[in-house]
């Protein structure tokens, strides 16, 4: 990186951007590497220091104190709002209003910023961020919250702060954004560098392409598809959803049919509304506008295994009990039949290969692999006619995944008794290898991929949201 | 044999002592393993007081209890729809319906009886002496000639205990108490299961306020749940939040403030609100984990859901 660079890092979930980032800003040590700045090997050891040595960062996820003013934010980590007696130095009001100014950056400074818009936040962050002028401003999907007029603004501050002389990293997974102001731009897939390159020289397609990998998912390889549809009456069927997630409006008429034995893919890059979709699927989220028709029992394996799957304080046993307690074998009245739960337990430890002490081991002391695999285990089970995978082999090792994967593809060739999946996952791979149809979930709308359409190509650029109208030519 | 009938009238004041704060709180325990602090109680135990008091003057004591366990689970149905339903502070509410319910409680006492100072009558519920069982030595008199309440108490912890632990409401239960959103994954409804852990630990602490009423004073008056609503929520942290240790934590404070009035009554060289203050050091103790792992249930105080749609 160079002075008045500005350098965009992309790549898709889990590629490694955020924690790349987190190396340079300070937060996260590299098992091995060394990190130069002006030209001397540095050892970053927190945030602080990363500061003093020129490294500022904005967070994916706003670090301010919501009651506190825009200034007091600003002056909370700036060492030269404060003299040498600790009290407030004279004239800071003033630098940040004139450094404000410079950039062109609207900032309230006199509110409480938990009453202020995401944007009028992100601005107090990106000013609290180059208050004392660093020579690397770090920025972690800035965009992700922000208005589409936002994001101009953003951008043109970025622009500014690069022709002063700063050097600016860009991390982002909106491919228009880093090509709009990014003068360099890096790849990252599964935590390796792909591509680094001039914007000038390079195009959408080609980042597209380096960003999901090349491989184009043959029919042959990744399709059962038998055509014809399996059985005349979904098991599942959502018409026209509309649902909202803290407050935000997460999926915006969505339909979708589920037929057993058939697996229902839907790739989308996290934050498009995943989560809320599976919540809606689940039956454990109405929705606010149309209908959602599910069976009256739903396997789910949530992305957030630790709040959602698990009771961290339960054994393995009363953890699968949880999920079973409505089975009408594994109950009579208020009695819990618990040898046919500990039964129920044994087996999925079984089957999932989880390496435990025991049934009675609390599922909060396992490994997250092991959770992982609990979960997965106890919600096939569950699983009568309708099973919701979000990302279900995040976290476990190739092997584990692998056998995940297996069985999610036994589980719908079970035949008649099979039940409908839907699979959702940001990892494209993953759904292209075992997906019936695929679907895309972009800024809460479906779309439905023809089946000639399955390629990564085309996929990814549905993912990012490009106009489907295009053709090929890009 | 002077001190052996000294021991004895000393224990049947401990139990009696130790009933009501073990039904206060084995109410908490079950309200708390769903997650739910219900700093209110002490103003469901007075409600419970007060509600005795006037059904059994209007129908006799046991009218009078069960009138008490109404009123005590209204006063934690206001708690609980504030605090469960529209997710305020829980500290905050319960604090709120404890001091509003003193002085409502104080009012409709004073509006009904007047401000005269004659303490009121109240019919009383007479003990029950179990044949046989009050006749072993010592512990018989002290554990079976008590008033009905009493057995109630000795009923629901071995009940309570199975609830909690073999059947699929009491896995609900302590599910939504340490993860809700683990809980509502699985499909049990988080919000209806607190309500009803809340209003069912108000009606067991307005059957402690009852007993008060009826089988301790056989009166009533204002603020005489003297902070034992308070003290039920530190037995259930001694309790370790297990029914046997609750009902065991409640008849240690019963016998420490029993201790207390029998140093009274003999003179003692010791400052006697020192064993009143025994039980609480004991119940910090507790909390830090000095009689083994002793752990909240992992969502208690928090509302639920965090992050309204």
């Amino acid at each position: 990186m160079s002075p008045g660079e500005i350098h965009g890092l992309i790549g898709e979930n889990g590629a490694g951007k955020t924690t790349l980032a987190r190396i340079l800003g300070g937060l996260a040590a590299p098992d091995s590497g060394k990190v130069r700045i002006g030209g001397r090997a540095v050892e970053l050891s927190g945030a602080r220091q990363a500061r003093a040595l020129g490294v500022a960062m904005v967070h994916q996820h706003f670090s301010l104190v919501p009651s506190f003013t825009g200034l007091e934010n600003i002056a909370l980590l700036d060492p030269g709002a404060w003299n040498r007696r600790g009290a407030a130095a004279r004239g800071y009001r003033e630098r940040v209003e004139a450094r404000a100014r410079e950039l062109r950056l609207a900032v309230e400074l006199d509110q409480p910023v938990g009453g202020l818009g995401v944007g009028a936040r992100q601005r107090i962050e990106v000013l609290k961020a180059l208050m004392p002028d660093p020579r690397v401003l770090l920025l972690d999907e800035p965009t992700a919250v922000l208005a589409p007029q936002e994001v101009d603004g953003l951008l043109a501050v970025l622009r500014r702060v690069a022709d002063a002389g700063g050097a600016v990293v860009l991390v982002a997974h909106k491919l228009d954004e880093v090509l709009a102001v990014a003068t360099r731009v890096t790849v990252l897939r599964r935590g390796r560098r792909v591509l680094t390159t001039e914007v000038a020289s390079t195009s959408a397609p080609q980042l597209a392409e380096a960003m999901v990998g090349s491989k184009v998912a043959g029919p042959a390889t990744s399709s059962r598809w038998r055509g014809a549809p399996l059985e005349a009456t979904p098991v599942a069927r959502l018409a026209g959803v509309h649902a909202r997630r803290d407050g935000r409006q997460a999926l915006r008429g969505v339909a979708l049919e589920v037929r057993r034995g058939e697996i229902v893919g839907i790739a989308g890059v996290d934050g498009n509304g995943q989560r809320t979709l599976a919540a809606v699927l689940a039956g454990v989220q109405r929705p606010d506008e149309g209908e959602a028709e599910l069976p009256p029992e739903v396997g789910w394996i949530p992305q957030d295994r630790t709040e959602e799957g698990l009771v961290g304080g339960f054994t393995i046993t009363e953890n699968v009990a949880l999920a079973l307690h409505g089975r009408s074998a594994l109950r009579s009245g208020p009695w819990l039949d618990w040898r046919g739960v500990g039964e129920a337990a044994l087996g999925v430890m079984r089957e999932m290969e989880v390496q435990a002490e025991g049934a009675e081991m609390a599922a909060g002391a396992l490994s997250g692999g092991n959770q992982q695999r609990v979960v997965v285990g106890r919600e096939f089970l569950r699983s009568g006619s309708f099973l919701v995978a979000e990302s279900p082999t995040r976290g476990l090792d190739v092997k584990a995944a692998a056998a995940v994967r297996a069985r999610i593809r036994e589980l719908a060739a079970g035949g008649d008794e099979a039940p409908g999946i839907v699979l959702i996952s940001t990892d494209l791979d993953e759904v292209l290898e075992l997906a019936d149809r695929t679907l895309v979930l972009v800024r809460g709308r479906l779309v439905e991929m023809a089946p000639g359409d399955r390629t990564h190509r085309a996929i990814g650029r549905a993912m990012l949201g490009a106009d489907r109208a295009g053709g090929d030519d890009w | 044999m002077a001190d052996l009938s000294a021991l004895s009238s000393f224990l049947v004041a401990a139990v009696g002592l130790g009933v009501p704060l073990a039904l206060a709180a084995l109410g908490e325990m079950v309200t708390e393993r769903t997650g739910v602090i219900n700093i209110g109680l002490e103003g469901s135990v007075i409600w419970g007081a007060l509600g005795g008091a006037l059904g059994a003057l209007a129908a006799g004591p046991y009218a009078g209890l069960a009138c008490g366990v109404s009123t005590g689970a209204l006063a934690a149905l206001c708690f609980a729809l504030f605090a469960v339903r529209l997710g305020t502070d829980q500290i905050i509410t319960g604090t709120a319906v404890t001091i509003g319910s003193l002085g409502f409680t104080g009012a409709v006492f004073q509006s009904r009886f007047g401000a005269t100072g004659i303490a009121l009558e109240l019919p009383t519920v007479a003990a029950l002496e179990l044949p046989l069982l009050s006749e072993i030595p010592i512990l018989g008199p002290a554990l079976f000639n008590q008033a009905a309440p009493a057995y109630i108490a000795y009923l629901l912890a071995p009940l309570l205990a199975w609830l909690l632990f073999r059947t699929r409401w009491g896995l609900a239960v302590r599910a939504v108490g340490e993860s809700p959103d683990a809980a509502h994954a699985a499909g049990v409804p988080v919000i209806r299961t607190r309500l009803l852990a809340t209003v069912f630990g108000g009606a067991l602490a307005g059957l402690a306020g009852a007993h008060l009423s009826l089988v301790h004073t056989g009166t009533f008056a204002e603020n005489m749940s003297a902070g034992k609503g308070f003290i039920a929520i530190a037995v259930v942290v001694l309790g370790r939040w297990s029914p046997w240790g609750v009902v065991a934590a409640a008849l240690f404070f019963g016998a420490a403030e029993a201790l207390q009035f029998a140093l009274q009554a003999w003179d003692s060289e010791l400052p006697y609100p020192l064993f009143l203050a025994l039980p609480y050091l004991l119940s910090l103790a507790a909390l830090v984990g000095w009689f083994g792992r002793a752990r909240a249930p992992g969502g208690l105080g928090s509302p639920w859901p965090t992050a309204r749609r």
